[in-house]
C-alpha cells in the first residue's frame, strides 16, 4: 500500500530539487562566533602588524606604511572588539557561579547582551578578514539577454533593463547605455511599452560598482501573464543579467604613453633583452660590417621582435621596441579579454540560458520578488521594477549572503591550506 | 672562409634580384644581400641623376661586390646614432663599437652646466657630433677634434653642418653646443702648448685612434678595409715617422703612449680610449696603472708620468658596455698580475676607461 497518493512524475523531480538552503547559512551565522583557529590567528597575526605599524607612524610619517596600516585598520578593530567581548564573557561566567544571588541576577542579564555583542563582533571580523573581490573597485557593464522563448522573455529583458537603469537613476550612479538593440522581427509592445530586446548593455561608471552588482548576475525568471497572451495563461521566461569588470579604457585613450605603468604599452626595460646580431671575430677598425639587426626579447612572455631593415642600429632599435610594446599590449589585451570571457561564463557556467538555475524570481500574479539564493521574499514588485527601495532591499540581501559565502570560501581555503600544510609534515616524520 | 655554394648565387638570384649575385661574395648571407641591395636601390631612387636607374643600381653592385668597396662610399653616408655620417674615401668610416662605447660614455656623465670634450684623431668628426647631440640641452658643451689629415677636417666640418642641415644638431649659432674641428699633429713638440686647456680644466678626453698592427692589418682586415680606407687611420706607422722612435711600447700601442702622456699634462675628468681587442686593452691599461707611457726620456710635451690622480679607476669595456657579459671574463690582471681591472659589457674588448679620483 502507497503511503503518499499518485505523483506525477515531473511533479516529483520538481519537488526533489533541493534548491538554496535558505535557513541554513541564517542559522550558520548566529554561532559562529567559534571562529575557526586558522582565521584567528591570521586576524592575531595582522592586529599585531597594525600594532607596529601604528607605532612606526608615529615616529615618522611614511606613506606607503599608512596605507597598509589603513588596510589592516578594520580587522585590528573588529578582532579588538572580539576579544573584549570574549573577555567580558569569560567575566560574566565567573561571576555566575558566585554565591551572591544578586550577582548572578545581574551576570544573567547581561550574559545575553554579551553573548549577542560577542555573535556580532565575530560576525564583523570574519568580514573584515574576507578578501576583497579583485574587481570590486571597478565599475561595471551589465549584460541583459533574454533567455529562450519568445518574444515574452524579450519583453522582460526589456522590463529589467529599465529596472537596473532606474535604480541606478535613483542611487545617483552615473550610466551609459552601451547597446540596446530590440529585436527586428517586431514592432509590437508589451505591458508598460516594453519593447521586444534583443540585447542591452548598461555601463555603471561608478568605482565600486562591480562589487555593488555582483550578486546580479544569474537567471532572472518572471511568472506573468504576457500582454500577448489572449486566453490569460500565466507564462514563465527567464531573463540572462552579466556582470562583468568594465576594464577603463585606459588601454586605448593612453595608446602613446609608454612610460605609465598602468598602460598596456608599458614594458620595463629591465624584462628585455637586447641584441644585436654580430658575427664573431675582431670588430671595430678591422672590419667594416652593414649589419644592423636588433633583436629585442621580451623575456617573460617570450616575444621577439628582430628588425633589421633601416642601416642604422638607432632607427633599428626604435622600431623594434615600438613593434614589440604593441605585441605585448595585444597580448595583455587577448588576457584580458580571456578573463572577462572565463568570468562571463563562469556566471552561466553549467546551464547557459534555462529556466532552472534561477536566482530570482519575479511574480506578477502575486506582487512578489523572491531572490532564492537569500531566501527573501518582497511585496512590492511595481516599486521593484521601478528600481526603487524594495530592489535595493534585494540588493543588500543578495550582498549579505554573498558575503556569507565568500566567508565559508576563506574557511574553507584556509582548512584546505592548514591541511595541506600539516600533511607533507607528516609524511616526513613517518619516513 | 669557406667558399659559398654555387646554388646560393642561384637562390638569390631567383628570390632576391639579379643584381643579388653580385653583392654575395662580399655579404655571404641571403639576409644581408637583400639589405644591401635594398639600400643601394634606396640610394639611387634619392639621388637624381641622368643615368639610367639600373645601370647605376649594377654600377653600384659592382663597386660592392667585386671590388669590395665598403657600402658607405658608396652611399656617402652612415648612421652613427641619430645622426647622418657623411663618407668619404680616405676618412675611416664610424664603427657602431665607437656608437655603443660613446653612448656609454655619456649615460655615465652626471648633469653640469658646462663641459670641455677634446677627442683627438677625430676622423669624419663622428665623436664630437654624437657627444654633443647626446648631451642634455641645459648642458653647454664646447667640443674640439683633432685630426692629422686635412681631408678629415673638412669632411667633419660637412658633417657639423649637414647634421645641422638635418636639424639631428642644434644651429651653430645657438650658445649651447660649440663644436670645432682643428688640423694638427698630436705627436709635435708644438702640439701640447698649443691646446687652449689649464691642467684640469679638461672635463672629457676621448680618442679612437689607429690601432692595428702592420702584421694585423695585413692579416686580420677585412678586405674592404684594407683596399678602401684610409691606412692613416687603421695603423700607427711605426717605422716611417720619427716621433715614435722614442717609445718602447708595441708599435700597435705607440698612440696610447702618447694619449697618455697628453692625459698626464692634461689632466682631464674623464678618459676613454677605443682599442683593438682585450688584450691591447689590458696592455693600455697596464701603462695607466703603471703611470703613463713607456716613454723613454718622452717623446715630445710633458712625458712627466702624472697618472697617478687616475690610480685604481681603470676599467674595460667590451663592444656593449651596458649589458650584462654572458659567462665572459669580468677582469684581468695587469702589471704582472699585481692589479686587477674590471671588464665589462658584452663582446671584444673595444675600450679602456678611467677618471680623476679627486674630482
Amino acid at each position: 500500500m502507497l503511503a503518499a497518493p499518485w505523483v506525477c512524475r515531473s511533479c516529483v523531480r520538481s519537488l526533489r530539487r533541493v534548491g538554496f538552503p535558505h535557513q541554513f547559512l541564517r542559522r550558520a551565522s548566529t554561532d559562529s562566533f567559534k571562529l575557526p583557529p586558522a582565521l584567528l590567528d591570521r586576524a592575531r597575526f595582522l592586529t599585531a602588524e597594525h600594532d607596529q605599524l601604528t607605532a612606526q607612524l608615529a615616529d615618522n610619517f611614511d606613506e606607503k606604511i599608512a596605507k597598509r596600516a589603513g588596510e589592516v585598520h578594520r580587522i585590528a578593530d573588529a578582532f579588538k572588539k572580539f576579544e573584549h567581548a570574549k573577555a567580558s564573557l569569560v567575566e560574566l561566567e565567573g561571576l555566575l557561579k558566585s554565591d551572591d544571588p544578586e550577582m548572578r541576577e545581574m551576570a544573567q542579564e547581561d550574559l545575553a547582551a554579551t553573548n549577542e555583542q560577542l555573535a556580532e563582533s565575530s560576525r564583523n571580523l570574519s568580514v573584515a578578514l574576507t578578501p576583497k573581490h579583485p574587481f570590486a573597485d571597478m565599475p561595471c557593464l551589465i549584460e541583459i539577454v533574454p533567455g529562450p522563448g519568445g518574444t515574452e522573455g524579450r519583453f522582460f529583458a526589456d522590463s529589467v533593463f529599465k529596472m537596473y537603469q532606474a535604480y541606478c537613476a535613483n542611487k545617483g550612479f552615473r550610466t551609459k547605455v552601451v547597446q540596446y538593440l530590440a529585436a527586428d522581427s517586431t514592432g509590437e509592445k508589451g505591458g508598460d511599452g516594453e519593447i521586444a530586446l534583443q540585447e542591452a548593455v548598461l555601463e555603471v561608471m561608478e568605482e565600486g560598482a562591480y562589487a555593488h552588482f555582483r550578486g546580479e548576475a544569474g537567471m532572472h525568471r518572471v511568472q506573468r501573464v504576457p500582454a500577448t497572451e489572449k486566453s490569460g495563461r500565466t507564462h514563465t521566461s527567464a531573463v540572462a543579467v552579466w556582470v562583468l569588470p568594465s576594464f577603463s579604457e585606459n588601454a586605448t585613450a593612453s595608446d602613446s604613453d609608454w612610460d605609465n605603468p598602468e598602460s598596456d604599452f608599458y614594458i620595463d626595460p629591465a624584462e628585455v633583452k637586447s641584441e644585436k646580431m654580430r658575427a664573431s671575430g675582431a670588430g671595430g677598425q678591422h672590419v667594416n660590417k652593414t649589419e644592423s639587426a636588433i633583436r629585442l626579447t621580451h623575456i617573460p612572455t617570450g616575444i621577439t621582435v628582430s628588425m633589421q631593415d633601416s642601416r642604422s642600429q638607432h632607427t633599428n632599435r626604435a622600431d623594434a621596441w615600438r613593434l614589440l610594446r604593441s605585441r605585448i599590449a595585444q597580448k595583455r589585451r587577448e588576457a584580458r579579454e580571456d578573463a572577462a570571457r572565463a568570468l562571463r561564463s563562469s556566471v552561466l557556467s553549467s546551464a547557459q540560458l534555462t529556466r532552472g538555475d534561477k536566482i530570482r524570481t519575479y511574480n506578477y500574479g502575486q506582487d512578489r520578488c523572491t531572490d532564492h539564493r537569500a531566501g527573501l521574499d518582497v511585496h512590492n514588485l511595481p516599486d521593484v521594477l521601478r528600481g526603487g527601495d524594495t530592489l535595493g532591499k534585494v540588493i543588500d540581501a543578495v550582498h549579505g549572503w554573498l558575503t556569507e559565502k565568500d566567508i565559508q570560501a576563506l574557511l574553507a581555503d584556509e582548512e584546505a591550506a592548514a591541511a595541506a600544510a600539516n600533511t607533507p609534515a607528516k609524511g616526513k616524520k613517518g619516513k | 672562409m669557406p667558399r659559398l655554394p654555387p646554388s646560393l648565387f642561384w637562390t638569390a638570384r631567383k628570390q632576391i634580384s639579379p643584381f643579388a649575385p653580385l653583392l654575395l661574395p662580399v655579404c655571404r648571407t641571403l639576409d644581408s644581400t637583400a639589405n644591401e641591395l635594398r639600400w643601394i636601390k634606396e640610394h639611387v631612387n634619392s639621388t637624381p641623376s641622368p643615368v639610367p636607374r639600373k645601370l647605376r643600381i649594377w654600377q653600384d653592385c659592382l663597386k660592392r661586390g667585386e671590388r669590395g668597396m665598403p657600402l658607405q662610399y658608396i652611399l656617402g653616408t652612415q648612421p652613427f646614432g641619430p645622426l647622418e655620417i657623411l663618407c668619404r674615401p680616405g676618412v675611416l668610416i664610424p664603427r657602431p663599437e665607437t656608437e655603443s662605447i660613446i653612448t656609454h660614455l655619456t649615460t655615465l656623465l652626471p648633469p653640469t652646466p658646462t663641459l670641455k670634450i677634446l677627442d683627438l684623431c677625430t676622423g669624419t668628426g663622428c665623436i664630437p657630433l654624437l657627444l654633443s647631440s647626446l648631451l642634455p640641452p641645459t648642458t653647454k658643451a664646447q667640443t674640439t677634434g683633432i685630426d692629422i689629415s686635412p681631408l678629415a677636417i673638412s669632411l667633419s666640418r660637412q658633417n657639423l653642418l649637414h647634421n645641422i642641415s638635418l636639424s639631428h644638431l642644434p644651429p651653430s649659432t645657438s650658445q649651447q653646443q660649440q663644436i670645432t674641428f682643428t688640423q694638427s699633429d698630436i705627436f709635435s713638440p708644438l702640439f701640447l702648448p698649443s691646446l687652449p686647456y689649464s691642467p684640469g680644466e679638461l672635463d672629457i678626453l676621448v680618442s679612437n685612434p689607429p690601432y692595428i698592427s702592420p702584421h694585423g692589418f695585413n692579416t686580420t682586415t677585412e678586405r674592404s678595409v684594407r683596399l678602401f680606407e684610409p691606412k692613416l687611420a687603421l695603423v700607427p706607422d711605426a717605422a716611417s715617422l720619427s716621433w715614435s722612435k722614442g717609445y718602447s711600447c708595441r708599435p700597435e700601442d705607440v698612440f696610447y703612449a702618447r694619449l697618455l702622456e697628453i692625459a698626464g699634462v692634461l689632466q682631464p675628468k674623464r678618459v676613454l680610449f677605443e682599442v683593438g681587442d682585450l688584450d691591447q686593452a689590458a696592455r693600455v691599461a697596464e701603462m695607466v696603472v703603471r703611470g703613463g707611457g713607456e716613454g723613454e726620456g718622452g717623446g715630445g710635451g710633458g712625458g712627466e708620468r702624472e697618472l697617478k690622480a687616475y690610480a685604481g679607476t681603470v676599467e674595460i669595456w667590451r663592444d656593449d658596455p651596458d649589458v650584462e657579459s654572458e659567462g665572459e671574463k669580468e677582469s684581468v690582471w695587469v702589471d704582472g698580475g699585481k692589479v686587477r681591472v674590471g671588464v665589462k659589457g658584452r663582446g671584444n674588448g673595444r675600450g679602456v676607461y678611467f677618471w680623476r679620483k679627486d674630482q
